[in-house]
């Protein structure tokens, strides 16, 4: 039996595999320059394979990955039926409402919002009672606001220096957001005597 | 021509699915009735204020209709509640002992960006006036058996109980809000969450202690009860360990146990069940193919207070396995095809006939054509993969064998191997 993980590609991917050498597992394929999409540890009793952030729940959801670590952030914008185990607190930064300092949130008249997470700014403002239209970005989302596109942005911001060189700030906190390590509900009964050491072994690290 | 004909979520059977789910049904059906059980059918329509008022299927989830007295209905999105019904309807007495089994369709109209089938195929029981750690016990070794019974031996059923986490709230007076949040979290094992969460609320340390132990709660069943035990704070919750204890007891008994493993994380939601619950897996499938629990309370609201416990299997998942690790029953029965010239006809149908009252498959064409050509287009339809020729032409009954025609003096049903 082999334990296979899903790692959202980036940073996180980077810390996530730092704490797997840590606890002892030896990648020798592995490289960041790698094009190899299955990495095996040379025991062969796990393995790991790097997609997109917001796939990881999906994969971890239909049992074609064991274990899964991914930021909080997706977890919220895809929901997926999945243990969500431990919080890794690495990869932390928040989730916030940012535009321009002399144009603050104007509650009770409509506004649009530009943002990669339209469930969670959708979630968010209806909890407010604010009225909003929202529009999904793919990227580079501080420059709604600058061209006009967007009143203000759904976004994460870890030290705000983007935010800052564009004249933008933030308006309001919506929630801290840090790396999870996610477990497919059937994976953690039926291979619990290999996924319950792992979990302790992270869990150890923190 | 019409385009754009397909729905998303709802999907044909082809006919080797449809073979195979119907004698996955046949097995299961005679299953259950070796033990008591009797197959009924309820309308595929119900009214929306059933399901609305019980709050177990978000009312989004409901596929909804108008019938023409302005009545609000809605295609039958779970079999329990309908089949309770009836239970209560045509069995007044709610002494007697009642047990259905029932295969159906499920409607549930999922949103999801995703295509999900929102056609789901059950087949259960539900096994009505019995509260006893046996009856429950019943239920979960048929649960069990239908899966090993289909050749699949990965089985695997996570036996819970609602009212461990429902009897310790009620002594610790949280809001309704406070609840629901943390019964998601507890229900994802987000131990994490849990912390911070509870960090703001006005609680004692120790019981903090035993809420952060409740996503804990699972694996070996004697280890379970043990840690289970340690955390009872009344009179119900020891209740509860008790009540389990005997189920598992009894599944010793009957030689089941191994299949079983305790998950006290398990929260209520589908809100009609008051006591234990479980979800049956199949191991390198990824989804639970199986749920059930006990529903004390839910009689009640059709007037007649019956204790009961059931299941669903959701069948197409489980063929799906199947079908990924070649466990279908196939369908491999002879079929006689009989090619006759016009003269021959009568003699051509006495044939045929003659085959299927021996129970074979039986089929006649008129040949219009050369006997080769014939031979090559059927050989090439999937539908006659299983299939042997005959030619009644010039008074003679021939046989093909790969192209290859030789004289026989009549068809056997039997022993004619293709």
């Amino acid at each position: 039996m082999i334990i296979r993980f899903a790692l959202a590609k980036g940073r996180v991917a980077r810390k996530a595999i730092e704490l797997l050498i840590d606890l002892g597992y030896v990648f020798e394929d592995y490289s960041e320059k790698s094009r190899k999409l299955i990495f095996t540890d040379t025991t062969g009793t796990i393995e790991f394979f790097l997609v997109k952030s917001p796939d990881v729940p999906t994969y971890v959801e239909k049992g074609a990955a064991d274990i899964g670590i991914v930021g909080k952030d997706v977890l919220l914008e895809h929901p997926a039926q999945v243990y969500e185990m431990l919080n890794l607190n690495i990869g932390k930064c928040k989730m916030c409402v940012a535009g321009f300092d002399n144009h603050p949130i104007p509650y009770g008249k409509k506004m649009v919002v530009g943002t990669k997470y339209p469930v969670i700014a959708k979630d968010y403002f209806h909890t407010k009672n604010q009225l909003v239209d929202i529009i999904k970005i793919n990227g580079s989302v501080e420059l709604a606001p600058l061209i006009g596109l967007a009143d203000c942005i759904v976004d994460i911001v870890e030290s705000g220096s983007t935010l800052k060189e564009n004249g933008l700030s933030v308006l309001a906190e919506i929630c801290e957001i840090s790396s999870r390590l996610i477990v497919n509900q059937v994976s953690l009964k039926t291979k619990r005597e290999m996924i319950d050491p792992i979990i302790k072994e992270f869990e150890n690290q923190l | 021509m019409l385009f754009n004909y397909t729905i998303d979520g709802f999907e044909n059977i082809q006919h080797q699915d449809y073979f195979a789910l119907q004698q996955i049904n046949h097995k299961l059906m005679s299953l259950y009735r070796s033990f008591g059980y009797h197959q009924i059918s309820t309308p595929t329509f119900e009214t929306y204020d059933l399901y609305v008022n019980e709050d177990s299927i978000p009312s989004d989830d409901l596929f909804k209709l108008v019938n023409h007295q302005g009545k609000v209905l809605v295609l039958k999105p779970d079999a329990t509640l309908p089949v309770t019904r009836m239970a209560a309807m045509n069995h007044p007495n709610s002494q007697e002992i009642i047990k259905f089994s029932y295969e159906t369709n499920i409607y549930r109209n999922f949103s999801s960006p995703e295509i999900i089938k929102k056609e789901i195929t059950q087949i259960g029981i539900e096994y009505f006036g019995n509260n006893s750690p046996e009856c429950d016990g019943e239920v979960i070794a048929l649960a069990i058996r239908s899966l090993l019974e289909n050749g699949i031996n990965d089985v695997h059923i996570d036996l819970g109980h609602v009212g461990f986490i429902n009897f310790l709230f009620d002594d610790l007076a949280f809001s309704a809000k406070e609840k629901s949040t943390l019964f998601k979290y507890i229900e994802n094992k987000n131990i994490g969450d849990i912390a911070d969460y509870l960090e703001k609320l006005a609680l004692p340390d120790d019981k903090k202690a035993i809420i952060l132990k409740l996503p804990l709660l699972y694996g070996e069943p004697k280890t379970v009860l043990k840690h289970m035990e340690a955390l009872c704070i009344n009179d119900k919750m020891r209740q509860v360990v008790e009540k389990i204890s005997e189920i598992y007891a009894h599944l010793e008994v009957i030689g089941l146990a191994e299949y079983v493993s305790f998950d006290l994380g398990f929260t209520n939601q589908m809100n009609y069940y008051s006591d234990i619950n479980f979800k049956g897996y199949i191991n390198s499938c990824g989804e639970p193919v199986i749920s059930g629990g006990r529903y004390n309370h839910l009689s009640e609201k059709f007037g007649i207070p019956r204790p009961a416990c059931g299941f669903a299997i959701d069948l197409l998942k489980v063929i799906d396995y199947m079908e990924q690790h070649q466990l279908l029953p196939q369908d491999d029965q002879k079929i006689h095809v009989l090619f006759y010239e016009n003269s021959q006809k009568s003699a051509a149908y006495k044939i045929a006939e003659q085959l299927r009252s021996k129970g074979s498959i039986a089929e006649v064409f008129l040949m219009n054509d050369a006997k080769e050509i014939h031979v090559s287009s059927l050989k090439g339809n999937a539908l006659y993969k299983n299939a042997t020729l005959y030619f009644l032409t010039d008074g003679k009954l021939l046989s093909e064998t790969d192209g290859i025609f030789s004289e026989i003096k009549a068809i056997d049903s039997e022993s004619e191997v293709a």
